[in-house]
């Protein structure tokens, strides 16, 4: 009898026991990390992660990689900026992303050149158990892990908007696109066309796609203006575009004819404001882009999780008016601006 | 209420305790690990805004110094100051442009390594200096350049307004590079995640690592800052360590996070401590099993022992227990006891049994003077008679009786002597009371070697004679002996007056007083004391029809009389 009796609590003890022990081993095991510091307090190995970006010499990739370079100082990582020469060749960057893999990186940073000819590169990548998350251009992948980037409809839209508003008269619009690819470039030739067409204003929408080159840029412009001498309205989609659609005018010597909206910011561009050959730039936060790809590469390796599966970026608009206001020199201006 | 066993509360106060133990130490752990980390990274961040400000002051001393020696020399020497301001930019390449302007603010000249523009639409580098600055010289926020072709750097201006003396410059500006600054505030890490920035008397930040953020509005800054005095202010978990310029009203705010550091140690801390926990609650728990084995089982095992012992005292047989020192200890004494009691029962037994041989002794010794004095009357009588023949044959009998009487001081002895015993002794009495009576003997023969207690008969019969027969003339008295399964049934029945239930009660109980009633109670005791309960006397009695006393004694033979 008392043994029978004595042996319902000792059994409660043992599962106790068993239960805690359980439980412990899956707390330890879920926090890897708690019990790598514990055994090895200070000297962590920094984790390696991959930025890889469309370019690394344009004004906006390199305020990405400063951005990121920020964030990899804070939060201890070991960070490598990657883009192909061309902003063209996602080719290349497929290797890009294939070699950091098999670098052993713990989460890449990417952008897409094209939504679809990056995805299969990216999908094994996801497959490898490495995190992705996207900045500025979209892949075509279900896995990704978090997209930040502009809302690029309405950063066209914006673009749209100033340019109704500036001009009270009727509006032929040239839109000087890149790689038709690109899903940024249609969103933002999207929201442009809208705006404008909405105005009621329009007279005649022409499109021209170029490759993703200043050269390339200006020719398509001055064919474009050669075809249809009454266009008074570009839209330039991106940072190159802008640049060679300012120097197509600078030569046409059509700053006052003609008005354009342009994308992004370098020095030159951002002089061009001022002399005249562009009247608008819309300016994305690629520091921001940067900055947030790195934070939510670290959240999701620490097990953080994500807030949201899509973080949008601010845009601004900057004119000739308010390009020397010092909140928006602080935007366009980088620290560590490095075109000399 | 559950009951526990030793083992059980021992484990159970043990794990309690460390439990207790392991929280406590965490507690006071993590009280004075955040105190010393506090502590350190306090020092640690003022250390670290002491030498961004020291290099920030020296940064301003060293181009107030330069615009100082400029402004002596553009007063002493006039015709010197292109050469001088062309060599400066060459020498500095932190200094991004020179220029110069008269009275009215408008420019004089602008010295730069880079090209300016063609047409300057607006001038951020002009500045006017206010009346109260210290030495004529004013440090601006930073700001880009904006009179250079498709270059815009970021750059501090310091003005220097001259006097009337100054003919046609009024005022000399410069525009330094900031990003060498920038770059070093960058640089300057506090802590794993803490940082430095600058802000102005008002609050607006001049500097900050991650402005980029701040302006797009992905991070906030403390606003409250500038409210603050120099010196280190602890805000949730966040260590704000403000000081000020020597030489501008730009403070340097340094930023530390207490949390990250601390939670990760405490974490390490925890994580150790439960692992430690779980250690030794296996190892209570394992010890307990094993201090169970040592110490309870061999309790329980005693205590079972003991209970057995209280049932059955005399066939009891202690196996001794084995276990820690002192329940062997316990286990030894239990079993010393438990010879000891048993030697004891056996003791008082002997005793006892010795004790009641000796009266039943006596008692036998009792019956023959008696009975001895009236036989010896007889024969006297006898011989005053001449009856000579009769007294030599009763003289034979009461030999014989005595003979068989004493059996060479055996208690037990063959049915057949006993019976012959009980022969003499009728003989006699029939001599002295002749013809008073008649007897018969019914013996099988096969009881005749079956042994009984001596002089069982005898009594009966006397009884019988003297009790049932007494006032009977032609009484008769029937001993028959036969077998009963493993028994052997003797009977003395008697055709007298009979007896009534309480004399029959008198029989079995009546002390020694009563001289007639000592030999039924005697022999029924003898039978009981050696052959045990179940044998003895029964009495049959019918008031004027006669009694029957039975006797039951077991079949005992010459070979297992002793094993008794």
């Amino acid at each position: 009898m008392i043994n029978k009796k004595s042996k319902s609590p000792y059994a409660l003890v043992f599962t106790l026991v068993l239960l805690m022990a359980i439980s412990a081993m899956i707390f330890t095991l879920l926090n890897k990390d708690v019990v790598e510091s514990a055994f090895q307090p200070r000297s962590r190995q920094k984790s390696y992660i991959v930025v890889i970006g469309k370019s690394d010499y344009s004004a906006f990739w390199i305020s990405v990689a400063s951005g990121a370079r920020a964030a990899a100082a804070e939060y201890n990582l070991d960070m490598n900026f990657v883009a192909p020469e061309s902003e063209e060749n996602f080719e290349a960057q497929n290797a890009m992303i294939r070699a950091a893999i098999t670098g052993g990186a713990k989460a890449i940073i990417f952008s897409a050149i094209d939504y679809n000819g990056n995805a299969d590169a990216i999908n094994e990548a996801i497959a490898a158990g490495i995190p992705v998350i996207v900045i500025d251009s979209d892949v075509n992948s279900d896995g990704v892990v978090c997209r930040i980037m502009t809302d690029n409809y309405m950063a066209g839209r914006m673009a749209g908007e100033q340019a109704v508003a500036n001009n009270p008269g009727e509006l032929t619009v040239g839109i000087v696109n890149y790689d038709i690819n690109s899903a940024n470039g249609q969103q933002r030739e999207q929201g442009f066309c809208d705006a404008v067409r909405e105005s009621g204003r329009v007279k005649d929408i022409y499109t021209v796609n170029c490759v993703s080159t200043e050269d390339s840029a200006y020719e398509g412009t001055c064919e474009l203006l050669a075809e249809h001498p009454e266009i008074n309205t570009i839209a330039a989609l991106n940072e190159l575009m802008s640049l060679g659609s300012g120097y197509a005018i600078r030569d046409l010597g059509l700053e006052d004819e003609v008005d354009i909206y342009a994308f992004d910011s370098n020095a030159i561009s951002v002089s061009m404001l001022e002399t005249g050959e562009i009247d608008g730039l819309v300016v994305q936060n690629p520091y921001a882009m940067g900055y947030l790809g790195v934070e939510t590469a670290y959240n999701i390796m620490n097990g953080h999780g994500v807030q949201s599966g899509k973080i949008d970026t601010t845009t601004i608009f900057v004119s000739e008016s308010n390009m020397y206001d010092i909140d928006i020199q602080r935007m366009i201006f980088r620290f560590d601006d490095r075109t000399r | 209420m559950h009951k526990f066993s030793l083992a059980q509360a021992m484990t159970i106060i043990v794990v309690i305790m460390v439990f207790a133990t392991v929280i406590i130490a965490l507690i006071i752990f993590n009280a004075l690990f955040r105190d010393s980390v506090r502590d350190a990274a306090v020092t640690s961040a003022e250390q670290s805004v002491d030498q961004v400000a020291i290099t920030l002051d020296n940064y301003t001393a060293d181009m107030t110094d330069i615009i100082d020696r400029l402004y002596v020399t553009s007063v002493e020497e006039p015709e010197r100051l292109t050469e001088l301001f062309a060599d400066l930019i060459e020498v500095r390449r932190d200094v991004v442009m020179i220029a110069t302007y008269d009275a009215h603010d408008n420019n004089t000249g602008i010295w730069s390594n880079y090209q300016t523009k063609d047409m300057i639409y607006t001038n951020l580098s002009l500045f006017s200096v206010p009346a109260d600055a210290r030495g004529g010289i004013s440090i601006s926020s930073p700001h880009v350049v904006s009179c250079i072709e498709n270059y815009y750097p970021w750059v501090v201006t310091i003005t220097k307004s001259a006097d009337e003396t100054f003919s046609n410059t009024a005022k000399i500006a410069i525009d330094v590079r900031f990003s060498s600054i920038a770059g070093y505030v960058d640089e300057i890490g506090i802590g794993q995640h803490g940082y430095c920035y600058i802000i102005d008397s008002e609050g607006n930040i001049i500097y900050h690592p991650q402005q980029q953020l701040l302006y797009a509005g992905l991070k906030n800054e403390n606003a409250e800052l500038s409210n603050l005095s120099d010196g280190s202010h602890i805000k949730d978990d966040v260590i704000y360590t403000i000081k000020t310029l020597d030489n501008s009203d730009w403070k340097v705010v340094g930023v530390t996070f207490l949390d990250d550091t601390v939670t990760e140690r405490v974490n390490t801390m925890a994580t150790v401590t439960i692992l430690i926990f779980l250690f030794v609650v296996i190892t209570a728990y394992i010890s307990s099993s094993f201090f169970s084995n040592l110490f309870t089982k061999p309790v329980k095992k005693l205590s079972n022992a003991m209970k057995d012992f209280e049932d059955n005292a005399s066939g009891f047989v202690f196996e001794p227990i084995a276990g820690s020192v002192e329940v062997s200890q316990l286990s030894d004494s239990f079993e010393h006891l438990v010879k000891r009691i048993q030697q004891l029962m056996d003791e008082v037994k002997n005793e006892e049994t010795t004790l009641r041989k000796t009266e039943l002794k006596a008692l036998q010794a009792q019956i023959n003077p008696h009975f001895l004095y009236n036989t010896l009357d007889s024969i006297s009588w006898m011989c005053e008679e001449g009856n000579t023949e009769e007294a030599v044959l009763m003289v034979n009998a009461l030999a014989k009786l005595f003979r068989i009487s004493i059996s060479r001081g055996q208690e037990i002895i063959p049915i057949k002597k006993e019976v012959q015993h009980a022969e003499c002794y009728l003989q006699i009495q029939k001599f002295r009371y002749t013809n008073h009576f008649d007897y018969e003997f019914d013996v099988e023969d096969s009881c005749k070697a079956y042994l009984c207690n001596k002089i069982t008969l005898q009594p009966l019969i006397e009884n019988a004679l003297y009790h049932g027969l007494n006032m009977i003339d032609e009484g008769h008295i029937k001993i028959s002996i036969r077998e009963d399964g493993d028994d052997v049934l003797m009977s003395v029945a008697d055709n007298g007056v009979g007896m009534s239930e309480e004399q029959i009660e008198e029989l079995f109980t009546q002390d020694v007083t009563d001289k007639r009633g000592i030999g039924v109670k005697n022999v029924n005791d003898r039978i009981k004391i050696y052959f045990g309960d179940r044998y003895g006397i029964t009495v049959e009695s019918e008031l004027d029809v006669g009694t029957t006393v039975n006797i039951r004694i077991p079949k005992i033979t010459e070979d297992s009389a002793y094993d008794k």
